[in-house]
């Protein structure tokens, strides 16, 4: 291992390259509270170039490499899979390179956040739509267009963060560079366009979760942001998720671009509620389900008119009106006004001290979230002997749910559920049975998910071979995804493990 | 595993940090979020994620899990923090009153610090170097300071006043920095306390109040000391012990307290609130001021602002300063970057801290201050230090004044 540390440091220089144990053991996590993965190298490159250099070395000496942006996967994504490999981190290649304010597209570097690319361009009276995914405060670029991640605001009305896609500089797993889109003419001066010069080799690398290139610069879309806005919140009638789901299918229909749509299920008002957590909505008697909007526009006209579209639709419901201040229980102002929305993914995570989410968060049509929801009440239901193993030591049980539902570009949801649950070190013991019992209970969950056939976006290492694992894939499907990767990454260098696409070792 | 007996009470803590790395990154400028760790930033692009919060956190995961032991090397790694509770701001934090994202309530960052740096200092890995030199000076009978100055050094600023009184109500705790570090600062005050016809006593017999100590994680060092200024204050009448300094006010305030589980038997105030009253009562006899406004932006000290709340007062008081127009730096109150100076940053870091101050400094300028003030002479002698280095440039547009100063230039 020294030699390859030592050819690696010639490339970034020491000061960007560590194999101290503590800087090994503080990128071996990601958010989840099962998977680690220690590396035995961490880099921090500066450039396409030095990307390059450090992955034709992991070839030639058969390492896995595991590019990491903010580190924020659920699903252990950005961390080695076993304890081994070098994790590219690259939040250092966080810079604004170029925005064509004439053309409306920016061009940044893959490690920057959404967070610092938006704090940019509001000073242009610009945004990117899509915010990023709900950890957008922090999360990379990068990793938004590697996961199609969606839900930091702006989602139903410009979808994930893929949608906006202009361009993409890629390294591709065996060092060679690439640009895609218009860039794939040399002669062309400046990204402009996603599609043509052939096939769309930018979609090849959306939603990848790593395995086909490491991601460098990415050219965004970005938008003026309309000067007006308003943002309602309704408590729903009896059946929530159904009048929610109603009320989406409706607001798609009418064709109103809704900024965001949102619905908050039952169980998370009234467990929260409980705790503590709301006190916005301390008023209402009947803790059901939530649904709020917001919509954009660019004159008091248009709005005025949109949401007289949106009250009409709503009004049909028996839904209640919350009132417009924060305090009268508006959750969508805390949402747009405040920047909640990257602040807003499972409600329930830490209700209590070391309880955090095995997530279980998809896409899926409007039309089938509540039969989902229900489903996962009922699992929960099935599963309740091993939730009260955890109970037994923690004294606290697992909870099952969602968290947001919200709207997506075109006629889906990401529904965000999962469970919550506790760290097998509890209480200052390390339980095994809390550890084992969680991954039973995860893989039972996803599976179930998994068969109302839903649509995973973040897939890290475990959604990406449990998938494998219970033959989920269409056979052509895999084999298609499996030799793209064999051509591209002969070594399985990338990303070693994920979909199970495992290097000879 | 014994090692571990203060980190184990922070287990709650430690496993609640869900890895989202809003400690590291976040932006978020509805709220006045513009990222979050001094120390991470000041490293640049050789910001590892050991450097701030989450990457710490899953080091501590590890090591309550028995993967990997304390070492001399972590301690190297642990203490380049300023303890400045940034991370706690940003963590899981709706900003918001009326919605609780829930980790906040389980997550005192600074704590789960402190309790390392506890464990550091019992396994034998830590003090580092140069901490290890202050706890000496502060063991040592005579000095009893961090400075390693003479014990008396600090009070030989006092004679000039002859109407400080031995005892009374209202009873002035000088700590060391000033004393020894800024007696020009203590000098206006009480040419401020003069003419407002406030009457103060001090005692020559008070100790050092061990902040440093407790910030470095050695608690034993000042256990004894905490008893003996309680009661010689106790002794000396006082209804109400003022200081000056940011670090001593949070100590007495918040630290001794705790430590000894029971309130202590007088008041603790800040030179802050002593002013405000004397403003509120306009007893300070300010000079008439005809020319412009100058504008004038506040550093909220961490050891006043995050770790104790104490945001408004300083605030008020500048604001009650004739010719002064207080203006906001991008990152304030809550969201305030710190100046590097604590945790024993300063003493052992010292060019890191010299760096996060040139940021804040900075950042005053760019929010269009001609004077940076504050109100903790450790923050005061962080910012200057950064200050005599930077450019003539920045010495023309800015200066760099206590609060306290501020004021008195104005009579």
């Amino acid at each position: 291992m020294s030699d390859i540390y030592h050819k690696l440091e010639k490339i970034v220089s020491d000061n960007y390259i560590s194999k101290d144990i503590y800087v090994r053991h503080a990128y071996s996590r990601n958010v989840d509270v099962i998977l680690q993965g220690i590396p035995d190298i961490v880099i921090r490159p500066r450039d396409a170039q030095e990307i390059s250099e450090i992955l034709k070395i992991a070839n030639e000496e058969n390492i896995a490499v595991i590019p990491r942006g903010a580190g924020i996967c659920e699903f252990g994504g950005s961390k080695p899979i076993g304890n081994n490999g070098i994790v590219l981190d690259l939040k250092r290649m966080n810079n604004i390179l170029n925005l064509d304010e004439e053309n409306l597209i920016v061009t940044v570097e893959a490690g920057i956040s959404w967070g610092k690319l938006n704090e940019y361009l509001c000073q242009f009276g610009l945004y990117t739509g899509c915010m990023g995914p709900g950890s957008g405060m922090s999360a990379s670029i990068g990793g938004g267009i590697s996961h199609h991640s969606v839900g930091g605001g702006g989602c139903a009305k410009y979808g994930a963060c893929t949608n906006q896609l202009v361009s993409l500089e890629v390294v591709l797993p065996t060092g060679e560079i690439i640009e895609t889109g218009s860039q794939a003419n040399k002669y062309s001066k400046f990204p402009f366009n996603r599609f043509g010069n052939g096939p769309d080799f930018a979609g090849l690398f959306c939603g990848d979760n790593g395995i086909f290139g490491v991601k460098t610069k990415v050219s965004l879309q970005v938008f003026p942001k309309p000067k007006f806005a308003e943002y309602k919140t309704y408590l729903m009638p009896r059946k929530s998720a159904e009048t929610a789901a109603q009320i989406m299918t409706d607001i798609r229909r009418c064709g109103i671009d809704v900024y965001d749509a949102m619905f908050i299920p039952d169980v998370v008002i009234a467990v929260g509620s409980q705790q503590g957590l709301f006190p916005l909505w301390d008023h209402i008697k009947k803790k059901r389900g939530i649904f709020f909007y917001t919509i954009e526009a660019n004159s008091e006209i248009e709005l005025l008119e949109k949401v007289k579209y949106l009250d009409e639709i709503i009004s049909n419901t028996k839904s209640e009106y919350l009132g417009s201040e924060i305090s009268d229980g508006n959750i969508a102002k805390w949402h747009y006004k405040e920047q909640g929305h990257w602040q807003f993914y499972h409600n329930l995570w830490g209700m209590f001290p070391s309880m955090q989410a095995l997530s279980a968060e998809c896409f899926c049509p409007i039309n089938s979230f509540p039969k989902i929801l229900r489903d996962i009440d009922q699992w929960d239901v099935e599963h309740n002997e091993d939730m009260q193993k955890i109970f037994n030591i923690t004294k606290i049980r697992p909870i099952s749910g969602s968290g947001p539902v919200a709207l997506i570009d075109g006629n889906n949801v990401e529904i965000t559920s999962g469970f919550v649950t506790f760290w097998g070190y509890y209480d200052n013991e390390f339980h095994k049975i809390i550890e084992e019992t969680n991954l039973k209970l995860w893989k039972s969950l996803l599976e179930r998910v998994i068969k109302h056939g839903t649509q995973w976006y973040m897939m890290g290492e475990f959604l990406s071979r449990f998938m494998v694992d219970i033959g989920a894939y269409s056979e052509e499907f895999y084999n298609l995804m499996k030799s793209i990767k064999k051509n591209l990454d002969p070594n399985m260098i990338l990303s070693r493990g994920k979909f199970n696409f495992w290097g000879e070792k | 595993m014994s090692q571990l007996k203060n980190l184990k009470k922070e287990w709650k803590a430690i496993m609640s940090c869900m890895g989202c790395g809003d400690c590291g990154y976040a932006i978020r400028p509805a709220v006045g979020r513009y990222l979050t760790c001094p120390v991470k930033e000041a490293m640049e692009e050789e910001g590892f994620e050991i450097y701030f919060s989450r990457g710490r956190m899953n080091v501590l995961k590890s090591i309550l899990e028995g993967q990997i032991p304390l070492s001399k090397e972590l301690a190297e790694w642990v203490y380049q923090c300023s303890e400045c509770g940034n991370c706690t701001e940003v963590c899981h934090m709706s900003q918001n009153p009326y919605i609780v994202l829930p980790t906040c309530n389980w997550i005192d960052h600074v704590k789960v610090w402190e309790a390392l740096r506890k464990d550091l200092i019992e396994a034998g890995f830590a003090p580092l170097d140069r901490h290890n030199d202050l706890i000496k000076y502060m063991n040592d009978d005579k000095k009893k300071n961090p400075y390693g100055e003479e014990r008396n050094k600090k009070f030989e600023w006092i004679k000039e006043f002859p109407e400080i009184k031995d005892k009374g109500e209202l009873m002035f705790f000088g700590g060391c920095t000033m004393p020894l570090r800024q007696v020009d600062t203590l000098r206006s005050m009480m040419k401020i306390l003069r003419a407002a016809n406030k009457e103060i006593a001090m005692t020559n017999e008070e100790l050092c109040c061990g902040s440093i100590a407790l910030r470095i994680g050695d608690e034993k060092s000042i256990s004894a000391v905490i008893k003996q200024n309680i009661e010689l204050f106790k002794e000396k009448g006082a209804k109400t012990l003022f200081t000056a300094c940011a670090g001593c006010y949070r100590t007495w305030k918040k630290d001794y307290p705790e430590l000894l589980g029971e309130e202590l038997p007088f008041e603790v105030k800040h030179i802050t609130e002593i002013l405000i009253e004397l403003l509120n009562n306009n007893q300070i006899p300010f000079k008439e001021i005809e020319q412009e406004d100058v504008k004038v932006t506040y550093h909220d000290p961490c050891h006043l602002g995050r770790h104790m709340n104490f945001y408004d007062i300083p605030r008020e008081v500048i604001s009650k300063i004739p010719g002064i127009n207080l203006i906001e730096m991008k990152r304030t109150r809550n969201n305030a970057w710190c100046c590097g100076a604590g945790g024993g940053v300063k003493s052992q870091f010292p060019d890191l801290a010299i760096k996060i101050s040139e940021e804040r400094i900075n950042e005053a300028i760019e929010a269009g201050a001609l004077i940076l003030t504050t109100s903790c002479p450790f923050c005061i002698g962080n910012l200057s230090d950064a200050y005599e280095k930077m450019d003539d440039s920045i010495k023309e547009s800015i200066k760099v004044v206590d609060i306290i100063d501020l004021i008195a230039s104005k009579l």
